[in-house]
């Protein structure tokens, strides 16, 4: 098998906030292979984001190794992390990705700037994925003009525009409704199953954990449990088991 | 930085309309009068600079309002390297009314023309005014001003020189004047100082005897040794006289007004921060309200210098494009402000150097006040940009 995607080892984030330290993960330990679709999931203030953040590059560890795409992070610099931002991972955040100023398809050829592209070839990719996302007749539309689902198509249109290895999306559909909801997943469903991306996704909802393969259960901190949801059972050998 | 996302320096510009719309409005004013006072500050100094080297200026040691006798004039026009020696006699008349202002002088008219080659005349003027005992040259300017036109007699109220008879002076006009250079105004009016001289003598009107100036032409000898002989020639009186270039008269004037030019400095460096203070906060409320844009852009990949450089880009075209308009709105109403206050500064004009160093200035404070909001914005924790309100 394939070197895994994602690789953490003995992660440990710790705020300190009026002499009180929490540690948002405490020696945790997970790997997801490539071509994963994994949920994350967990109460609120359980390590889900700063999990997200570490595996993006945003944010780094206080103890541990984190391993993306064959990258350790603590060995690169803050501007060879934001290349390795460029070139490996599409984000997707909760609400507000976009640049207000921007129209739709300027926002999804921003991070393609970063890109050898010529400026045709941007505006052809960007159109492309606009198309993916079934978005065709709102490219020239601000996202004050988009609803909250066209606004995370957008958002995932421009997570893949750089063609990225591992998507990263941090409650995609947490300020959707329903049938919003279901496009956004149905599309993070078909990135993974036809375009064989590695997908990671933070998430509060029951539904959206389910269209994931894995669901991975934070605690405080710790990795509880790691369910397959082909399976509908806990995974043999997981840490949590260890550990309880 | 592989490529620049310039189109959103653009668009952030354009993102609020009416703050932008403000900035530029007092970076408009702020260019506007910084163009103003320089120019103002080059026409106190325009008749310094244009001031003939060739030309002395003697005066009473004592003081500029001391007149010299008019006996002296035979004695300097004798001083190796003078040419020619004219006197000069402010007049001070009223025109109809006192707000009408503007100089008269009564002036050795035979050789006038000859001592200033910056008066230019037609042939037919300088001839009457040769032959003529009440004629007047004015300038153009003052001619438009008042509508003078050859053949007009115009009336002056002595106060100087008051008439006994409580009439005014009549003179008339024969011809109008140019001149070519900041040195000679075009709101003057010349008549002749044999006219006045001959009046006086006849006892018809009161003032002092004598001339306020004499101005001397040389015949290309330094300038330093003539002064130093005129100088010389009455150190022991009747009346010690100063003599000096022509250039350093002027800058007579100009000290007259004491503080006015550091003070008009001053109004401008003042300005200058005002305006530095103003775009700094407007920089920093646009850098304050786009963190989380910053965070976005970093998470996407964009290096800290990309979004160091969006706010700082912003801050110098914003700075630019007020700049210009400012200047562009100074030099398109150079006439109209010209005229207004032409009376009191003949020459005002909005040089080619004061537009380009205000154009310079504008960057420069586009540049200060992008570094700081700049600096932060490239300083954000992505993860504490995104999690900023929206
Ligand atoms: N910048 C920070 N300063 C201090 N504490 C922080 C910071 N970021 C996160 N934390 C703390 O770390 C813990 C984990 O936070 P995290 O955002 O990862 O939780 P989460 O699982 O994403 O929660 P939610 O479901 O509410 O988004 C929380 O206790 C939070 O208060
Ligand atoms: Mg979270």
């Amino acid at each position: 098998m394939n070197a895994p995607a994602i690789q953490l080892s003995q992660v440990t984030r710790q705020y300190t906030r009026g002499g009180e330290t929490v540690k948002a993960l405490d020696e945790f330990d997970l790997e997801i292979p490539q071509g994963g679709y994994y949920a994350i999931m967990g109460p609120s203030g359980s390590g889900k984001s700063t999990l997200l953040n570490l595996v993006g590059g945003l944010d780094r560890p206080d103890a541990g190794q984190v391993v993306v795409a064959g990258e350790d992070l603590n060995q690169l610099t803050s501007s060879e992390l934001a290349d390795f931002r460029a070139n490996t991972i599409g984000f997707v955040f909760q609400g507000f990705n976009l640049l207000p100023v921007l129209t739709a398809v300027q926002n999804v050829e921003l991070p393609l700037l970063l890109t050898p592209l010529s400026r045709g070839e941007r505006r052809k990719q960007a159109l492309h994925a606009l198309e993916l996302v079934g978005l065709s007749d709102r490219i020239n539309h601000r996202p004050r003009q988009l609803s909250g689902g066209q606004e995370q198509r957008v958002a995932i249109a421009r997570a893949l525009a750089t063609d990225p290895q591992l998507i990263l999306a941090d409650e995609p559909t947490g300020d959707l409704d329903r049938d919003s909801a279901s496009s956004v997943l149905e599309l993070l469903e078909r990135l993974n199953a036809e375009f064989k991306k590695t997908i990671v996704m933070v998430t509060h909802d029951a539904r959206a954990a389910d269209s994931a393969g894995h669901v991975v259960h934070l605690d405080k901190g710790k990795l509880e449990r790691i369910v397959d949801n082909r399976l509908k059972a806990p995974e043999a050998g997981a840490p949590a088991e260890q550990e309880a | 930085m592989l490529r620049f996302p310039w189109l959103l320096v653009f668009k952030n510009l354009g993102g609020r309309p009416l703050r932008t719309f403000l900035t530029l409005a007092s970076l408009t004013v702020a260019f506007f009068l910084l163009c103003v006072l320089r120019s103002v500050l080059g026409g106190l100094e325009a008749g310094i600079k244009a001031s003939a080297n060739d030309r002395l200026v003697v005066q009473s040691a004592v003081s500029l309002f001391v007149s010299l006798p008019d006996s002296y004039q035979a004695k300097i026009q004798s001083v190796p390297g003078v040419e020619d020696a004219i006197r000069w006699q402010w007049f001070g008349g009223i025109y109809q009314d006192p707000s009408n202002f503007f100089a008269q002088f009564a002036v050795d008219h035979d050789r006038l023309l000859k001592v200033y080659p910056e008066i230019h005349t037609d042939e037919a003027a300088a001839q009457a005014f040769l032959e003529k005992r009440t004629a007047c040259l004015v300038g153009t300017k003052l001619a438009q001003r008042y509508g003078f036109k050859v053949g007009d007699r115009i009336p002056l109220q002595g106060t100087i020189f008051p008439r006994f008879d409580g009439q005014p002076w009549q003179l008339d006009v024969v011809g109008i004047y140019r001149s070519s250079s900041a040195n000679v105004d075009e709101q003057t009016m010349f008549f002749r100082y044999d006219y006045l001289d001959e009046t006086r003598r006849a006892e018809l009107c009161g003032g002092p005897q004598g001339a306020g100036v004499y101005v001397l032409a040389l015949d290309g000898r330094a300038p330093e040794a003539v002064a130093a002989r005129v100088d010389a020639l009455f150190r022991n009186g009747p009346q010690a006289v100063n003599t000096t270039s022509e250039a350093e008269f002027q800058r007579q004037f100009v000290s007259m007004l004491g503080g006015v030019p550091v003070f008009l400095s001053s109004i401008g460096g003042g300005v200058l921060f005002a305006i530095l203070l103003a775009v700094l906060n407007t920089m920093l409320m646009a850098g304050r309200e786009r963190t989380h844009d910053f965070g976005v852009l970093k998470a996407l990949g964009f290096q800290a210098s990309v979004v160091f450089m969006l706010l700082l880009l912003e801050s110098v075209g914003l700075c630019l494009i007020g700049g210009a308009i400012g200047i562009s709105l100074a030099v398109g109403s150079q006439a109209a402000v010209g005229n207004a206050i032409s009376l009191v500064l003949p020459t005002y004009e909005v040089a080619q150097e004061t537009q380009l160093l205000a154009l310079g200035a504008a960057a420069v404070i586009g540049l200060v006040a992008g570094v700081l909001p700049g600096l932060r914005a490239a300083q954000l924790e992505v993860v504490e940009a995104l999690r900023a309100e929206v």
